[in-house]
């Protein structure tokens, strides 16, 4: 019998070693989809393709199973204004079959989602990971899908443009916004601080900052992540306004530049932030989401991040009131300078590996309500149903459609029919200068930052310069090196 | 006669495979049913161990592409990660990790579960409270500890009646991996407790009783008896212990992801980072190769060390 198990021991060795080596060609299908743009149809599509017809003439006609980004369990009001457009969607289109899936972009998540072809037809990402999802072969080439689109030439420019690479389009712009500085208005006034103007400038956030720090009772004058990628990206606000850059890229060269006196300049402010006006939190290792929790629970004056998750937190779950929420653009590095902040937006991008059908039926499905009088219904029944919750609704500062559209028009006279709409002070929006980020590597460099922004808060007297340039080394020899750019 | 049977060979060797082969039907059909029965147990091993397993060092060579396909890089992986200082900063920081682990809390369970089995009264009561952490979830563990450890929290607090200042548990790089080592230890002590408490708990009790009436005490009987009759016990926690901290990624990544300043980078969160935020799978399978080698040989010694035991 020994001998017997010995052999069953060597089959199921062998047979796994056969299984292992034989799926390493995986998908090799989509390899020649993607090459051929990406829109080509496939056979697999994460299980939808198997109920999707052989097709007839009209799209409308044949059978098509759509994968859908659907919100969150406790986004309750966004998952009825989701049933509401799927409802309608269905009505228009009878043969589509929708499939919910709640699952959320992540970028530790999206390699396992495409390699198990597991991914929904389309899916939210935002404006950081274009180049990677492109470069990757994760996103379907849209632009013909797009150029056949009636308000193509109607969409914000600025956010869309994130999302066209070399000239073709692999996304659709939802929304975006330029990070900017939230301010705890009454920590300030419990300190007699003195509100800033808008146009404000380093000094001013530093000098509010230290005001606003009462280290004894855990409150910070402002919260600088610390943790993950975000503390990188935090800190790039700085080195924009200090007139720097991350990189550069001659003839297909990208060359990392973020060591440079700008660089230094904005590190120094860091630092300052830290040693001099002891106005970070104590604990800084604070990730995106430590760092808006704080703000709402009134433990930070000040918190960097997109204006929308800082004042929907802070109003709708941390209950402070309107009046106490102050939106800030990025201060200028001096008097006269520019307010750059980093550009940023959340986009809906089709999976290369659905059926050409559904490609198009996504796509179909993503532009449903843009520029539509449901859409507009759809946002003024979500500001009831959160008045009726006692919530406020917050706007995305930056919206699909331009700011001086007829549509944009249309949505402003429904946000002021309510008081429960939060209104962004009207003189921001001159202020705010958003700057797209950099094309290549963006989490590779934030991550390198990351480590930098860390090494500063933690230790005194580190020298700058010394630091970027071993950072931007780093950067450099791993990353941007092996970046074929065009 | 027959032909067949002239040649005396033949007289004996005819019967004894006759036999054979009838024992090995008979062992066949003895056994049939049960083989029978571990055939989905095989192939779910298969299907979820061995196959990943395998599939892991195959992809160890290869630069991993899901979408556009694999490509052969022979022992590129390797390279690639021998020349990431991150390698050996990650190793050093798990070895670190590992010698926390053991200093600070490998005896703690022992310690306990000694404890408890010497009270009289409460020893339910004291169990039960000492396995309690144990069933806090991760993210309420994570959630309360980063409270305790607050720059206005209660160790803080406890701290400053002293009048000693506050102390950055979290982010002083100096601190880090300890205060994870002490709420790691705080929840799992428990669960490990119970095993040594069942160790202690099986010492023949007239053991103690005779050491009683020739005098020993509490420290005595503890040092002669309990100590030495749990040690193949302890050897074996032991290695599970330096098994289970040598892949410990979790509690790093939640509460620092990695930092300060990477002094909470494991290598299993390096491994992590490596595949999964960096998106390279071929250094991550790399690099898991290089832990199935290191901990296969520590299973190696847990296999002896439990064969000498039962």
């Amino acid at each position: 019998m020994r001998k017997f198990s010995a052999l069953l021991m060597c089959l199921m060795l062998f047979g796994s070693l056969l299984a292992a080596c034989g799926g390493g060609g995986g998908n090799k299908n989509t390899e020649s989809q993607t090459n051929n743009g990406g829109a080509a149809p496939s056979n697999s599509n994460g299980g939808n393709a198997a109920q999707t017809e052989e097709p007839a003439d009209d799209i409308t006609q044949r059978k098509v199973t759509l994968k859908i980004h659907y919100p969150l369990p406790d986004e309750t009001t966004l998952r009825a204004q989701e049933d509401d457009k799927i409802a309608r969607f269905q009505a228009k289109y009878p043969n589509v079959t929708i499939v919910k899936d709640d699952w959320q972009y992540s970028v530790n998540e999206i390699g396992v989602k495409m390699a198990s072809n597991e991914a929904p037809t389309f899916y939210n990402t935002w404006a950081t990971e274009a180049q990677l999802l492109v470069e990757r072969g994760w996103v379907a080439d849209i632009t013909e899908l797009w150029n056949g689109w009636e308000y193509k030439d109607d969409i914000n420019p600025v956010l869309q443009n994130q999302f066209i690479v070399d000239g073709k389009v692999y996304g659709i712009t939802q929304n975006g916004y330029v990070t900017s500085t939230v301010v705890n208005k009454k920590l300030l006034e419990a300190k007699n601080l003195e509100i800033p103007a808008l146009d404000w400038t380093w000094d001013d956030m530093y000098n509010v900052a230290k005001g606003a720090a009462d280290p004894k009772k855990g409150i910070s004058g402002i919260a600088p992540m610390g943790k993950g990628n975000e503390a990188g990206w935090n800190w790039t606000n700085f080195l924009f306004e200090a007139g720097g850059d991350i990189e550069t890229n001659t003839d297909g060269k990208v060359t990392a530049v973020f060591n440079s006196e700008a660089g230094v300049k904005a590190l120094d402010f860091y630092k300052k932030l830290r040693w001099e006006a002891n106005a970070i939190p104590q604990d800084w290792a604070l990730g995106w989401g430590d760092a808006i929790s704080s703000f709402q629970q009134g433990r930070t004056a000040m918190v960097i991040a997109g204006a929308f998750d800082v004042v929907q937190a802070a109003l709708n779950e941390g209950g402070m009131k309107p009046e106490d929420v102050i939106v800030y653009p990025m201060p200028a590095a001096e008097k006269g300078g520019k307010h750059y902040g980093i550009l940023g937006g959340n986009y809906l991008v089709i999976n290369p590996n659905a059926t050409k059908d559904e490609q198009e039926m996504a796509f179909r499905y993503i532009t449903f309500d843009y520029f539509t009088d449901d859409a507009l219904k759809s946002v003024e029944d979500t500001i009831q149903a959160r008045k009726a919750e006692g919530k406020y609704y917050i706007p995305t500062p930056l919206e699909y459609f331009s700011e001086d559209s007829e549509y944009a028009t249309k949505i402003q006279s429904i946000y002021d029919k309510y008081d429960n709409v939060f209104k962004y002070d009207p003189n921001l929006f001159g202020l705010l200068e958003g700057k797209p980020e950099a094309q290549f590597g963006t989490q590779d460099f934030y991550a390198t930052m990351s480590n930098v922004v860390q090494e500063s808060f933690s230790k005194k007297g580190t020298d700058s310069k010394k630091q970027l340039d071993v950072a931007a080394q780093y950067v450099q020899e791993n990353f941007f090196d092996k970046i074929q750019a065009q | 006669m027959e032909q067949s049977v002239i040649s005396p060979g033949n007289r004996v060797k005819g019967p004894e495979k006759e036999t054979q082969k009838l024992k090995r039907t008979s062992n066949w059909k003895k056994y049939m049913w049960g083989y029978l029965f571990l055939v989905p147990a095989i192939v779910i091993f298969i299907i979820f161990l061995w196959v990943p397993i395998i599939k892991g060092m195959v992809y160890s060579f290869y630069n991993i592409d899901f979408v556009k396909g694999n490509t052969f890089v022979g022992f590129d992986n390797y390279v690639k990660i021998f020349n990431n200082p991150d390698l050996w900063l990650s190793v050093k920081n798990t070895l670190y990790f590992m010698f926390l682990t053991l200093v600070m809390g490998f005896w703690v369970p022992i310690a306990a579960a000694i404890a408890i089995s010497e009270l009289k009264f409460f020893q339910g009561f004291a169990r039960i409270a000492a396995y309690l952490p144990f069933v806090v979830p991760g993210v309420v563990l994570y959630g309360m500890w980063r409270w305790m450890y607050d720059p206005v929290g209660p160790i803080n607090a406890l701290l400053g009646w002293f009048g000693a200042d506050p102390v950055s548990f979290i982010s002083d790089g100096r601190f880090s991996m300890i205060s994870i080592v002490f709420m790691e230890t705080w929840q799992q002590f428990g669960s490990a407790m119970l095993i040594y408490l069942a160790g202690v708990l099986s010492i023949p009790r007239d053991w103690y009783e005779a050491a009683e009436i020739d005098g020993a005490g509490v420290w005595s009987r503890i040092k002669y008896i309990t100590l030495p009759s749990m040690r193949s016990l302890i050897m074996l926690m032991l290695i599970l212990q330096i098994i289970g901290t040598s892949q410990a990624y979790q509690s790093q990544l939640a509460l620092l992801d990695g930092g300060p300043n990477k002094a909470t980078l494991t290598y299993a969160l390096f491994t992590v980072k490596n595949a999964f935020t960096q998106l390279d799978y071929g250094a991550g399978t790399a690099l898991g190769v290089l832990m199935f080698v290191v901990l296969g040989i520590l299973g190696i010694i847990q296999f002896k060390l439990n064969r000498e035991e039962y």
